[in-house]
């Protein structure tokens, strides 16, 4: 019978072809709840900051938001584990079919999920589709007084009204990373760069690495019984992994 | 009986035929022309009024707001994370939906003969063409930068990108431009005749010269009228395949996401009928008001119409009932924890009630008056009846884009919508449908005076024994 | 420069540090200038489209954390946690990665002012060589006394130094009740200093509010030593049990939380006492005998079982270690609260052993460690500045009249003091009413050290330098000091050379060097000295005889009053719109303050979510909207701090409310502050204010979805 399954399963094409490249395993045991990694994400990504009308009506820019739920009532009640919640980077991504004009796509180098902003016209499907609820739009040209512009990181694209945008694992960072390994003639060492999530974590909940490498820790991590995706019955194939608190 | 008392009886249903029916009440051509002609001409000061007051909401309700918009950004809007989606598309598919009564009434009424359509035919596609224009507007005005638009369109372009033909916005893009082209062909094609009637009865003047062109010569030969016949047949049979994959289409932006509520393999023909449902409804709103307002028109338009009419309305409400269970039934069943709970939250959230009253005005108040000939002979019951059902099919659109993308897998996200520019912009495009029919009814031939005469033609009285019964003759 | 290490060298040694990040500095006489070019004119160790990385200290907080900063053809772009910093291991917390948004923020103080005590930022500039003069006036005529921030600095160094009054003062310290922790850990311990809690070799935590991975002490340090304790290096996963009247996002994080009523957690800490000692087989020491378990329990107003349960944990873990913080010790008890938390160390004997409690090593420089003025200690300073004895105040890196209780009068003192000079790099409510303003450079743009008080195992001194080129015509504190004192030292660098010119030599250290020059320049690509060798200390001291007595409350009514520090904005981040819009980790508000009650205190009072109600206690009262807190104790109110600044700029300014307003002023037996000791009543406004929060909006429950659910 198991083989029947597993053979029916195959032939139903529900194992990944593609595990991706680069993943992310998040352990909710760990997380605290801190938020250093929502506002190192802001502070790498150039993300705008909208004001309070704006961010308590769903419109905030967060790249990455930290989910918590309560459970039980006083005094039997507690908050669930804390949920970093950002990109999936989808091998099957819902997002990327629905737009009509290829700004969301899925990158053969990464095989992380882009978004285009110059493709994006702003019909805003892709934020619908996504079942993680992790894209967000850029409803106005957020004002950045002078002289806060200064900060802006020169690798990311600073995005204008009326385009979608979401988290890239820091693609900036992992471009630089395998253009210094290529012109060293090595491959990327494991942990040698890290998105700015995974390197501000104080409590190191966020790991960051090839998830196609056996070796690495992100692949050693993913492995374990308490390792999970989000969602998984839908059959995205979330490049990220949550190991269950406790 | 007495035989003379029979005969006067016949002499009487006779009579009270003619008064009911208009098919068999025919009156000289000339004088039918004439009368066509008058209602287009004979405008009243409350029309301009209107018209002005119309034009106002237009040019700040519309335009300006969305050039506001377009300026600040689409934050205007009402929308949010997880409602990226709000009035912009209900009013997409509300527009698209009302444009499907005139291809339905013209096309498919006409491909089965069925006499009563004549003299609405035109009245129903004006709607056809004037609600895909707002539908177009709204779904641009959805758009985060609408000056990229273009960049939906298939053409050879710098960037070497098509568009994604994966993406049920592309196919939205295709099967909406290409109804839009059809049926404005569709409804130029009948009125050829009717605007050479124009040519001939206008004296000079620009609307001389505008119908000259737009009449396309035609006079009126045997070999004009072959060629014409021909193709509007062609496109009479074509256009209805076209009419029924735009809204299945438009239908798949829901049901080919990967939300609650949304994936659903019913949407197709439920929206198709949905969308019947409203364009009729719009059809009988536009029929009571033209009727009581233009010169002429209770000639052209009986109760007999509203009461054929309202018949198919029953018919309709009762399939888009029987959808309407069937994808319910079908979802609920699913026993999805997800669905489950946008079920839930549709009748019981705060917004439940809309759910009763969409119920309420689709399927109840339809069933239970136009079940009643007399009810449903009366234009301003079945006109009221339209208008009722119309807001109820809005709210199911409204149900289904913004309240249903209140619920997601991701209930740290979830987020009442609240509409916010959207209400002036949406109001500016109903005024817009208005302001445009109104001043179509002053250009062209509300009433396809050569249908109606076509139609009379094939109708005479006739005797069989002592039986005198309608006849028609083929004429096509 | 008679020894110059060349660029070449630099590079090389960049390679000892992170692999991740390439620390630079410059060398000899240039490295003190880090200038701001045009694109055209880039500095010679500058390439386009490489970033330098300048290694340095964070100001944000006084922890201490190294940070590594990256700068972009001048401008500072990105700040990242110094993975050599035996503080935080290359980590960071949200305010040290927002700390950019207060270098680069709009309303900073541009220019030498004579502000003139106006209650608008003045428009009155005048030059330093003014300011200068000022300045030196006031060293000269005596009584001038220096208020400071929390951190040991070389500003705090050189004011001594200058023979000035100096006193270190910040909320933060306050809300951590350093004193009173410092004062139980000498009484228990046997030794002065910051007392260490090995968490990350513990086996079982039990925090009596200690908020450790929000803003206590040393957060990024903790929440690490959090992290050892979950991943169970030695085999098992450690647990951790949290007491405190409302869930913090430190509790959220517990296997178990004891809502305690307020000021009972001594007693509760004697009654765990009692349960373990007996299900260790100890002899029960007499501090904890004399406690009837069921009646703390019953006083503590916490079930029987769960108190028994954490005992039973207690007792079970091999490596149990207790931990006092917080508004457990801001109590009129809290002193003695702390010691029954250590009498449960001194039970389980873990002073000194891995998992256990250690004193915090010395950082180089200082032979004991100097805790930040307590309340008490404030208010016989606001009683000096009452009674005119001192004659010029200077303030730098503390806002005291946000920071410190308004019942404190701190403001109306300030007013008769005859000269207020601040050095504030924003135009805070304390540097509005000053005669002068003289702003520091920001954190980012200047030269300095701090000692590392602890967090770190080792004696650490973080060095700062500047990452940028200053951006508005601010001018260093010490410098200025230094110019109006004509002191011998050319420069603040020279100064600083000079306090850590006995460290050149130590050969036990990150790096060591022949001479001052090649050391500062190691000390500023390393961000700082440590030692090698461990510096944790074993206590002396064992188990000695406890009390606790019932604790006193302050004001009539119905609600216990609970401030705490927000864990995003701390004491000053209100002026970063960056930490503004990163939500509460708990409540996920954004952008306001709020009133924290029990939902079902709530339902009886009739309030909803985001109706504002007045707080009120005897001695003020602050407006805010209702956040329906599930966990949080029914007899109990909570606020953040952080909020509620009437100045600070655009960010800050007339958002939220300020706790310190309505607290009382009764100390416990250190003289902390007795924050947690206010009662408070509650009345209705009637208005509502919706608060922004990014969790759903249908209800924490789901409630908004209709009944049933």
């Amino acid at each position: 019978m198991a083989n029947l399954d597993k053979e029916s399963a195959v032939s139903v094409n529900l194992t990944n072809p593609e595990e991706g490249k680069w993943g992310m395993v998040i352990d909710r045991d760990l997380c605290t709840g801190c938020q250093a990694c929502v506002a190192a994400c802001a502070m790498e990504n150039n993300l705008a900051f909208v004001g309070e009308e704006l961010s308590g009506n769903g419109r905030s820019m967060h790249w990455i938001r930290i989910e918590r739920f309560w459970e039980g009532e006083y005094p039997e009640v507690k908050a669930t584990p804390f949920e970093p919640t950002m990109c999936q980077q989808c091998g099957y991504a819902p997002c990327e079919p629905v737009c009509p004009a290829y700004a969301t796509v899925h990158s053969q180098d990464q095989q992380l999920n882009l978004q285009v902003y110059n493709r994006c016209v702003g019909t805003r499907y892709c934020g619908n589709n996504c079942p993680y609820q992790v894209r967000s739009f850029n409803w106005f040209d957020y004002e950045r007084p002078e002289p806060l512009n200064n900060q802006f990181n020169p690798d990311v694209t600073v995005r204008r009204r009326g385009v979608m945008e979401k988290c890239t694992f820091c693609i900036q960072r992992i471009k630089r990373a395998e253009d210094t390994a290529r012109a060293e003639g090595r491959e990327v060492a494991d942990g040698e760069f890290a998105p700015a999530c995974a390197q501000a974590c104080p409590a190191n909940a966020i790991v960051f690495g090839r998830v196609d490498k056996p070796e690495t820790v992100v692949s050693q991590l993913a492995k374990q019984a308490r390792g999970v995706k989000r969602l998984e019955e839908l059959g995205t194939f979330p490049h990220v992994t949550y190991l269950k608190a406790g | 009986m007495a035989p003379e008392k029979q005969h006067e009886e016949h002499a009487h249903g006779e009579e009270h035929l003619r008064e009911t029916h208009l098919m068999l009440d025919p009156k000289p051509r000339g004088e039918m022309n004439a009368m066509v002609m008058e209602a287009m001409h004979y405008t009243t000061w409350k029309f301009w009024v209107v018209a002005a007051v119309l034009a106002v909401i237009v040019a700040v309700g519309l335009f300006y707001s969305w050039g506001v918009m377009i300026a600040e950004g689409l934050g205007l809007a009402g929308i949010n994370r997880p409602s990226y989606w709000g009035i912009f598309i209900v009013n997409t598919v509300f527009w698209i939906g009302i444009s499907h009564a005139g291809t339905f009434i013209s096309a498919i009424l006409r491909v089965f003969k069925a006499e009563f359509r004549r003299p609405f035919t035109r009245a129903a596609e004006l709607m056809t063409t004037f609600g895909l224009m707002q539908a177009g507007f709204s779904i641009f005005m959805h758009m985060g930068r609408v000056w990229l638009a273009y960049w939906l369109f298939p053409y050879p372009n710098q960037r070497l990108i098509w568009p994604n033909l994966h993406s049920p916005l592309t196919w939205d893009v295709l099967a909406i431009t290409t109804y839009l082209l059809a049926s404005t062909m569709y409804l130029f094609l009948p009125l050829i005749p009717d605007l050479a009637m124009a040519r001939d009865r206008t004296e000079g003047g620009w609307r001389k010269v505008a119908y000259r062109i737009l009449a396309l010569g035609f006079r009126g030969t045997e070999g004009e009228w072959k060629h014409l016949r021909l193709a509007m047949n062609i496109f009479a049979f074509a256009i209805i395949p076209v009419m029924f994959s735009v809204h299945t289409i438009v239908s798949w932006d829901f049901a080919a996401a990967t939300r609650p509520g949304w994936s659903s393999t019913i949407f197709g023909p439920y929206f198709v009928v949905g969308a019947l449902h409203s364009g009729m409804g719009a059809v009988v709103i536009v029929l009571a008001i033209v009727r009581g307002t233009m010169k002429n028109m209770k000639y052209f338009i009986r109760a007999e119409h509203f009461e054929a009419i309202g018949k198919l309305m029953l018919i309709i409400s009762m399939t888009w009932a029987y959808f309407f269970f069937n994808d319910y039934i079908v979802q609920w069943y699913g026993g999805d924890k997800w669905t489950n709970i946008l079920l839930h939250f549709h009748e019981a959230g705060p917004l439940g009630f809309l759910w009763f009253l969409m119920l309420a005005v689709n399927i109840v108040i339809p069933w239970a008056v136009l079940w009643n000939k007399k009810w449903r002979s009366n234009p301003w019951i079945v006109g009221i009846v339209g208008l009722l059902i119309n807001v109820g099919m809005w709210i199911e659109r409204y149900i289904i884009v913004p309240i249903s993308l209140t619920i997601n897998r991701t209930p740290f996200t979830w987020s009442l919508y609240k509409p916010g520019i959207e209400i002036p912009l949406g109001i500016g495009t109903l005024a817009l449908f208005i302001l445009l029919y109104m001043l179509a009814s002053k250009f062209i031939p509300l009433v396809p005076a050569w249908e109606v005469q076509e139609g009379q033609l094939a109708h005479r009285f006739t005797k069989y024994g002592r039986e005198t019964v309608v006849t028609v003759s083929e004429l096509e | 420069m008679s020894k110059q290490i060349s660029r070449r060298d630099f590079l090389k040694l960049a390679g000892l540090g992170a692999a991740t990040t390439a620390v630079l500095t410059g060398c000899g006489p240039a490295s003190r200038v880090v200038v701001r070019e045009q694109y055209i004119r880039m500095p010679e160790y500058t390439f386009n489209g490489q970033s330098t990385y300048f290694a340095t200290t964070c100001r944000e907080c006084p922890a201490g954390c190294g940070l590594v900063v990256r700068t972009y053809q001048g401008r500072a772009i990105k700040t990242e946690g110094n993975p050599l910093n035996p503080v935080n291991l290359g980590k960071t917390c949200a305010r040290g990665q927002a700390t950019l948004q207060g270098l680069y923020n709009p309303d900073r103080v541009t220019d030498p002012l004579n502000q003139g005590r106006g209650g608008a930022l003045s428009a009155n500039k005048v030059t330093w060589e003014e300011a200068t003069g000022v300045v030196a006036d006031a060293l000269n005529g005596g009584g001038a006394a220096f208020l400071m921030g929390m951190a040991p600095d070389h500003l705090y160094d050189l004011a001594a130094d200058l023979g000035l009054e100096t006193i270190r003062y910040s909320a933060l310290g306050a809300f951590e009740a350093r004193a009173t922790l410092t004062q139980a850990a000498e009484t228990m311990l046997g030794q002065k200093g910051m007392p260490f809690f090995d968490m990350g070799n513990a086996d079982f935590v039990l925090s009596f509010g200690a908020n450790f991975l929000e803003t206590w002490v040393s957060p990024v340090a903790y929440t690490r030593g959090y992290a050892g304790l979950r991943k169970g290096d030695r085999g098992r996963r450690g647990l951790f049990a949290q007491v405190e009247p409302r869930l913090s996002q430190t509790a959220a994080k517990a296997d178990e939380w004891l809502p305690a009523r307020p000021g009972t957690e001594g007693l509760v800490a004697l009654a765990i006492g009692r349960i373990a000692a007996e299900a260790r087989g100890l002899a029960v020491p007499p501090a904890f005998a004399g406690v009837d378990v069921a009646a703390a329990a019953a006083e503590a107003d916490v079930p029987l079982e769960a108190l028994e349960r954490v005992a039973s944990y207690f007792a079970a873990a091999d490596r149990p270690l207790a931990i006092p913080g917080g508004a457990a010790l801001a109590h009129s008890n809290g002193a003695q609260n702390a010691e029954a938390i250590f009498a449960l160390n001194a039970l389980v004997g873990n002073f000194g052993r891995p998992g256990g409690v250690f004193i915090s090593p010395l950082a180089p420089g200082v032979d004991e460690y100097h805790r930040p003025a307590n309340m008490q200690e404030m208010a016989d300073f606001v009683a000096r500045m009452n009674s005119g004895a001192i004659k010029t105040l200077f303030i730098h890196g503390v806002n005291p009249v946000f920071e410190l209780p308004k019942a404190l009068g701190f403001a109306e003192a300030l007013v008769k003091v005859p000269q207020v000079i601040s050095f504030a790099t924003f135009p805070d409510e304390t540097a509005l009413m000053a005669d002068y303003i003289f702003p520091d450079h920001h954190g980012l743009e200047s030269w300095g050290y701090q000692r590392i008080v602890t967090g770190a195992t080792r004696s650490a001194l973080g060095g700062a330098q500047p990452v940028v080129v200053p951006f508005y015509n601010t001018m260093s504190t010490v410098d200025l000091l230094l110019a109006a004192s004509q002191s011998s030292f050319a420069d603040e660098v020279a100064f600083i050379q000079s306090k850590v010119e006995p460290l050149v030599a130590d050969k036990n250290a990150n790096f060591n060097a022949a001479e001052i020059n090649a050391f500062f320049a190691y000390f500023q690509q390393f961000g700082g000295w440590w030692s090698n060798a461990e510096g944790l200390a074993a206590p002396s001291g064992g188990a000695k005889a406890v009390a606790v007595e019932a604790a006193e409350f302050e004001g009539e009514g119905e609600f216990y009053l609970l401030p705490y520090m927000s864990p995003v904005l701390g004491e000053a981040g209100a002026n970063k719109p960056w930490l503004q819009e990163v939500p509460d980790p708990m409540t996920t508000v954004m952008w306001n303050s709020w009133v924290e009650i029990n939902p079902d205190t709530a339902h009886e009072l009739g309030l909803e979510n985001d109706d504002v109600v007045r707080v009120v206690s005897e001695f003020g009262a602050v407006e805010a909207p209702v956040y329906r807190y599930p966990a949080i104790r029914p007899d109990t109110l909570a606020l953040a701090f952080g909020q509620g600044h009437t100045a600070y700029g655009r960010y800050a300014a007339g958002r939220g409310v300020n706790p310190a307003d309505v607290l009382g002023l009764s100390y416990n037996e250190a003289g902390d502050l007795a924050f947690a000791a206010t009662r408070v009543r509650i009345e209705k406004t009637g208005e509502k204010r919706v608060l922004s929060r990014l969790e759903s909006k249908l209800g924490v429950y789901g409630e908004g979805l209709g009944e049933e659910h």
